[in-house]
């Protein structure tokens, strides 16, 4: 066949691909490590090595960092731009903090810490190559790369049925939003004739008409395969059941990287590749926006189960960012990409507590297991009330800017109606925010459960460690991510102004 | 191009037609003459002892999963074999990568106890 | 014969995986039927390939099919651990996640 006959070998920059390979180095070594016996080079050794290739890969990408629409690598299949670069360090920021939070999880000890901490990193770089894809072909693989590692951790807790169930859940619910987005991508492909996306950006309005029937069919099948990863409505009923029954630390992972993962490839593909369509798919993705707000809050009211309080509440978040999509302008992607820093460290603040109180108590994650946390430690209490108000949206937290942000975006981008929606959302969302929070400050001490109990999550309950000292890395998660809700609150110029950096990294909008 | 695939196409519309015709002719005028020896799966040989609740052991799927991905991984290298020549120093540079990446994981396959027969 | 028949056939084969994900109650089989919706746009890429004379679409296939083989595995793999531990194995008698 002459069809493939003039191919060359790619030109490959190394400089740029540094972060990934020592990711993929990273996760071999730590593979390896696992093999070798004894309880310190479980417990302490093979953490270490993961999260040091994580702070390698940080630090290779702030080195690499360049705004503006930088040249892609490797024949065009991947961009280290603004925004690859400063979604990829918001993986490995949530990558640290999952690494700590898993330190005394039980999933760890039966899936085998080699094992645990390789398949992490192995979704780390899924997610960077998903992030940084120019390519329909890099997308998928990362898009992949991303999820095959997430179904064995949601499983990883062998030991527990719902960990299993959920792990199998994940994976038949996850593969068909992938061969849903690949059906769309050939469609997409077929339609252009191209795989890159700057060249199919080229392509619409020259070639192919921008409302030609194969390439709308596709950008739509696309769509909603990436709404299944990213837990928008309504392809996001499979989210509560399995972050209940996924590993508490591994769910925290989910709830954070996986968005931020999601929606960095939705800005790329839709501002980038499909922007001259904004028309056509604008209004489709405001409809999705609203109804993943609304169906979000209201799915989060009646629960009494704190990881699933935060897995609807993280549905209803995903309405929040994409209304940020769904401008297609330049400030559209700024809110969105400030939006995703602010909600890492809200989210890890809340999953951090709700993991130090649910190895102590018997309830495990119920409402009740928060109820008199003021009293009795304080020093839980205050991160996931910050987390609560934050994700509320109050003044004065990262929450209120992240918000504040996106709904000036809608507003610029002839969306005004729903900033307002994004309005109505935060203020249904108090009344669940506001119920965690009462239940620390103002419920008394819940008394000792009588009987035999039976537990709705055991599933990262390790040895019960009375003390919350005796976890020291997960109070320092909560801390830290509380500080930083706080801080960016009050002092937002700074991620502002990476925002505005990353707004430069697309340059067709 | 597709005229040189007609006798093929005769062939198996033939094939079918025949071997279809044939059998059911069997079925309506062949005597049928039933009996426990004939019901039986084989006519030669001693019955089976498997019963069909039998269970394979769990090494059974550990080896054919390890299998089917180290089986299907070397379908990435016919492309690379297919434009050799193109590719030049380069393919071979890459390809010992991943055949080493390929090489760690049958070391933790191997190390884990996976290729045990249990 | 026109490419375009293979990519009404890739349809045909997609949505027949998707009815059967949606209907099966055996994780196998919504195994086997995630595969066919994987091979049905596998289909369309290589339909694709041919019409634009690139090949760019055979590749994708290629990658893909190693992706389908990785998910299987996986799926594999949490079914066994499933049967091994005694749990039912039917995706509606899983009850344990509800709500």
């Amino acid at each position: 066949m002459s069809l493939i006959a003039q191919v060359q070998a790619p030109t490959v920059d190394f400089r740029g691909l540094s972060p990934l390979i020592a990711l993929v180095v990273g996760a071999n070594v730590v593979l390896l490590a696992g093999l070798l016996r004894g309880a310190g080079v479980q417990r302490v050794l093979v953490p270490l090595l993961a999260a040091v290739t994580l702070i390698v890969a940080g630090a290779l990408s702030v080195a690499i960092w360049e705004t503006g629409d930088v040249e892609p690598l490797v024949q065009s299949a991947l961009a280290m731009d603004t925004l690859t670069l400063s979604m990829s360090l918001l993986f490995y920021l949530a990558g640290l903090a999952t690494i700590a939070l898993s330190l005394r999880s039980s999933a760890v000890g039966e899936a085998g810490a080699g094992e645990y901490y390789t398949l992490l990193l192995a979704s780390i770089s899924g997610m960077v190559v998903l992030a940084a894809a120019e390519n329909l072909i890099t997308l998928f693989v990362g898009l992949e790369l991303l999820s095959i590692p997430l179904y064995v951790l949601c499983g990883s807790a062998v030991r527990e049925r719902a960990s299993l169930e959920s792990g199998l859940k994940y994976l038949v619910i996850g593969s068909v939003g992938s061969a849903t987005v690949l059906y769309g991508l050939a469609l997409i492909y077929g339609a252009t004739g191209q795989t890159d996306l700057g060249r199919i950006a080229a392509a619409i309005g020259e070639q192919v008409e921008v409302g030609d029937p194969l390439l709308l069919t596709g950008i739509a099948l696309t769509a909603s395969g990436l709404a299944f990863k990213a837990s928008v409505a309504p392809f996001h009923q499979w989210t509560p059941d399995v972050y209940q029954g996924a590993p508490t630390p591994i769910t925290a992972f989910m709830a954070v990287a996986t968005k931020t993962a999601a929606f960095a490839v939705f800005l790329r593909l839709f501002d980038a590749a499909l922007s001259t369509n904004q028309v056509e798919w604008g209004p489709a993705l405001a409809a999705l926006a609203l109804a993943t707000i609304l169906i979000g809050n209201v799915g989060a009211i009646g629960q009494r189960s704190l990881k699933r309080l935060l897995a609807w509440s993280g549905v209803a978040q995903a309405g929040y960012l994409l209304a940020g999509v769904v401008v297609g302008t330049r400030l559209g992607l700024q809110a969105t990409a400030f939006y995703l820093a602010t909600y890492l460290v809200m989210n890890m603040a809340a999953f951090a507590v709700v993991i130090a109180s649910e190895r102590v108590s018997e309830r495990g994650d119920d409402i009740s297991s928060v109820e008199g946390l003021g009293a009795r430690s304080p020093v839980l209490a205050w991160p996931l009330t910050i987390a609560m108000l934050g994700l509320a949206g109050f003044p004065a937290t990262a929450g209120f800017m992240g918000k504040f942000y996106l709904i000036d975006a809608a507003v610029d981008g002839q969306y005004a109606w729903l900033g307002v929606t994004i309005v109505v959302g935060s203020m249904i969302s108090l009344v669940y925010y506001l119920r965690v929070v009462a239940a620390m400050w103002m419920a008394p001490d819940a008394p000792p459960l009588a009987g035999p109990v039976r537990r709705m999550s055991p599933a990262s309950g390790g040895s019960p460690e009375a003390d919350p000292r005796a976890q020291p890395e997960t109070v320092a998660v909560a801390l830290v991510c509380a500080a930083l809700t706080i801080a960016i609150g009050i002092f937002p110029s700074p991620l502002f102004d990476l925002a505005v950096q990353v707004g430069t990294s697309i340059s067709g909008i | 191009m597709l005229g040189s695939y007609l006798p093929a196409l005769v062939f198996l519309a033939l094939g079918l037609v025949v071997g279809g015709v044939l059998t059911v002719l069997n079925g309506i005028i062949g005597p049928k003459r039933p009996g426990t020896v004939k019901e039986q799966p084989y006519e030669c040989g001693l019955p089976s002892e498997v019963t069909s609740n039998f269970r394979f052991g769990i090494s059974f799927y550990l080896i054919a999963m390890l299998f089917i991905l180290f089986d299907i991984e070397v379908v990435f290298l016919y492309p690379v074999a297919v434009q050799l020549e193109a590719f030049g120093l380069f393919a071979l540079i890459e390809i010992m990568v991943f055949i080493f990446l390929l090489f760690v994981a049958f070391v933790f396959v191997w190390r884990r106890g996976a290729l045990e027969w249990r | 014969m026109s490419p375009v028949w293979f990519v009404a056939l890739s349809a045909v084969i997609f949505c027949i995986g998707v009815g059967g994900v949606l209907m099966r109650r055996n994780p196998l089989v919504v195994l086997l039927c995630l595969e066919l919706m994987l091979n049905g746009g596998n289909l369309a890429l290589i339909s694709f390939a041919r019409m634009h004379g690139t090949g760019d679409g055979q590749i994708f296939a290629l990658i893909v099919m190693v992706v389908a083989a990785c998910e299987v595995v996986v799926g594999l793999g949490l079914i066994v651990a499933m049967y091994r531990r005694r749990l039912a194995i039917d995706v509606d008698s899983m009850s344990e996640l509800r709500g």
